[in-house]
């Protein structure tokens, strides 16, 4: 039973008059536990579909379905309830709430949800503590470096054990040392709790870790590779 | 996640900070100025009382039209039956009679030839009767500034201005020429007991305080006088108790063609003070209006900068499984928090500005020199129950309104719209 399962999916932006065919015509299937990647030029629709998949956009045609759920079909507090509970997302630019502490960024998406203070405390702890950041429990955003700014972030992702991982570009702003660690983190989250993560990116190291690389070209796949 | 908004609010100053300080300015002014207009008007409205008005006031209805003549000629007869009916019809105010009267004031020399003259604004009260209030009710004995209160008949007070040109003292004599109700010459001698200054020179000019029976002697007005005052025994005037009561004595005692029967006029109908009352009611309205208007125009504006600076925040909470429902409500949270800050703050020195000048007026006697209205010298703002909600409740409005509209652009946008403008 596939987690993520896209057929004939299309996606037409408005543009002008007439409209920008983003995604054309995707049929895609992820397994649980892929370390998979979507690769390809700018433009090439990679966000377009990760933004799908995340049920913070829709289909044009076609249908997503994500654990079960067809995208198309989802109300907006569905949606949310989707990513909140099943889905971590990992930006290129962190995105940590400035005016927070790194537990309380961890923190939020717990919030949400009717958990006590003490199971939001062991949770945090321990998702901080998956990427090596319980020292910084305290620390506001603005006092971490790059890479640990985005091991926060994967934090975040992670504390709600999600089922589905959406990164991208998540190394877009980090030197060669930090993107490895990163990586690395997320390598050892993926086997250890066996999450799907799923990538975009242009960037070769992250390609290195893949099991999986998917290439997009104006909207379409062009090659599905499976390393071994 | 009140406590997540509220920490979001005490660390990030300046999304607090500015809409607080709007705020509190907004709302200290609404309470502020509400307090002090109050008050103004409250002491407008019982010096007019005090001395002029009453809380009502008997006078005859061809008296009543040439009020500001003094016509004596149209005085009120039959006095003490008036007074005896509104006594026992009334129990629950106090009835007074008073003369005024225009005049010459002549202050003679050794030799009894004129030395000064000027004109006198003569005012009778009841000074020597022992369980006389009016000494009281128009402050007298607080406003002499030599001398003391007329102990017997024949003793006057008389303005302090004019004591001091003219070089009179306690103990001198002076002279009043006028004419009596029935039209004759009239002259008497008064010994001068003490000079006196209200601080209000409309009371001062020519002022001069005698009892009410010296008047009654001297202008042949035995069993007359011009007015007769009522005062609710509370002391404060209440329009909707005047009104009834007016209603009332005019059905049982006025007879509408007789010139000379008696008519009650309630406080709010005389001297053009329902005019001013209306317009005074209505500024505070105004007022309250443009300053909730302008607030919440100034604290839209912030909502929407500050909404622009959050985009970030908002697209991240998104992706964090939040919906923009729930954004758009944390946004109004806040929104609430910070009015209720800023509206506490604002009122409460509000407040305390109105208090401060509850218990001490400022002055504007030097302003009013030439002023030719009865105005008190000294105004103090009143600290009423109103004002704990006057500015509370527009400065709270106020920021909430101005945040929804704001927070409605965001709530408007699709989520996919509001994530992009994110990722850039
Ligand atoms: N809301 C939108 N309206 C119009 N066009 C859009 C919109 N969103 C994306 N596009 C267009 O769709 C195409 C795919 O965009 P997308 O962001 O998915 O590319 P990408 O593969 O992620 O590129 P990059 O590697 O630069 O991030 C682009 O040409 C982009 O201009
Ligand atoms: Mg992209």
């Amino acid at each position: 039973m596939a987690t993520i399962k896209i057929n004939d999916l299309v996606k037409k932006f408005p543009v002008g008059k007439g409209h920008f065919t983003a995604l054309n015509g995707i049929n895609l299937n992820f397994d649980k536990g892929e370390f998979a990647g979507l690769v390809g030029p700018s433009g090439s629709g990679k966000t377009t579909l990760l933004n799908i998949i995340g049920s913070l956009d829709t289909p044009t045609t076609g249908s997503t379905i994500v654990l079960d759920k067809s995208i198309s079909e989802l109300s907006n507090k569905q949606a949310a309830k989707l990513r909140n509970k099943h889905i971590g997302f990992i930006f290129q630019t962190y995105n940590l709430l400035p005016v927070y502490t790194v537990f309380e960024n961890v923190e939020f998406s717990l919030l949400l949800q009717k958990i006590s203070a003490f199971e939001r405390k062991k949770a945090v702890m321990m998702a901080l503590e998956w990427v090596g950041l319980t020292d910084k429990a305290k620390s506001k955003p603005n006092m971490l470096s790059g890479g640990e700014s985005q091991r926060v972030a994967i934090a975040r992702s992670m504390v709600k054990k999600p089922e589905i991982v959406l990164a991208d570009e998540p190394t877009a702003n980090l030197d060669s040392k930090n993107s490895h660690h990163i990586l690395q983190t997320m390598k050892k989250l993926n086997e250890e709790l066996n999450v799907t993560f799923l990538f975009a990116t242009h960037d070769e190291k992250v390609m290195q870790y893949l099991n999986r690389i998917v290439s997009l070209e104006d909207g379409k796949v062009v090659s599905d590779e499976i390393k071994t | 996640m009140i406590k997540f908004i509220f920490k979001g609010i005490l660390r990030d100053k300046s999304r607090s900070l500015l809409p607080v300080i709007v705020i509190s300015i907004g709302v200290f002014l609404t309470v502020f100025m509400s307090g002090w207009m109050k008050g103004v008007f409250t002491d407008m409205i019982d010096m007019s009382a005090k001395f002029q008005t009453g809380h009502v006031k008997i006078m005859t209805r061809s008296y009543a039209e040439n009020q500001n003549q003094l016509p004596n000629d149209l005085a009120l007869l039959n006095v003490e039956e008036i007074l005896t009916g509104l006594n026992s019809d009334y129990p629950d105010m106090e009835w007074v009679k008073r003369i005024n009267f225009g005049g010459l004031l002549d202050v003679p020399d050794e030799n009894g030839e004129t030395r000064a003259q000027g004109p006198a604004a003569g005012r009778a009260v009841d000074l020597l009767s022992p369980n006389s209030t009016e000494a009281d009710r128009m402050n007298i004995t607080n406003s002499i500034v030599k001398g003391s209160l007329p102990g017997k008949q024949g003793e006057a007070l008389i303005s302090n201005d004019f004591a001091e040109r003219f070089g009179v003292k306690p103990g001198d004599d002076i002279t009043i020429f006028g004419s009596t109700m029935y039209g004759s010459m009239m002259f008497k001698t008064f010994k001068v007991s003490g000079t006196i200054s209200f601080g209000s020179s409309f009371l001062d000019r020519g002022a001069i305080i005698i009892d009410i029976s010296d008047a009654q002697l001297a202008l042949d007005m035995e069993d007359a006088s011009s007015e007769i005052l009522g005062y609710f025994k509370e002391g404060t005037y209440d329009d909707m108790r005047a009104d009834s009561v007016k209603t009332s004595f005019n059905s049982m005692y006025s007879i509408a063609d007789d010139e000379f029967s008696p008519k009650m006029f309630k406080l709010r109908e005389q001297n053009g003070l329902d005019d001013l009352l209306t317009r005074g009611e209505n500024m505070s309205g105004i007022m309250v209006f443009i300053f909730v208007l302008a607030m919440s125009i100034v604290l839209w504006n912030t909502g929407l900068l500050g909404g622009l600076r959050r985009y970030s925040e908002y697209g991240v909470r998104l992706a964090l499984g939040e919906n923009k429902g729930h954004i758009y409500k944390t946004i109004i949270y806040e929104a609430i928090l910070i009015g209720l800050i800023g509206s506490i703050v604002g009122t409460i020195f509000g407040l305390g500005a109105c208090y401060y000048l509850q218990e001490n007026g400022i002055d504007f006697s030097s302003l009013m020199k030439n002023v030719n209205m009865m105005m008190p010298p000294v105004y103090r703002a009143v600290v009423s129950p109103e004002l704990f909600y006057i500015g509370f409740f527009p400065g709270l409005i106020a920021m909430t309104l101005g945040n929804a509209l704001a927070g409605y652009a965001i709530y408007k946008r699709k989520t996919a719209q509001l994530f992009k403008e994110l990722e850039v």
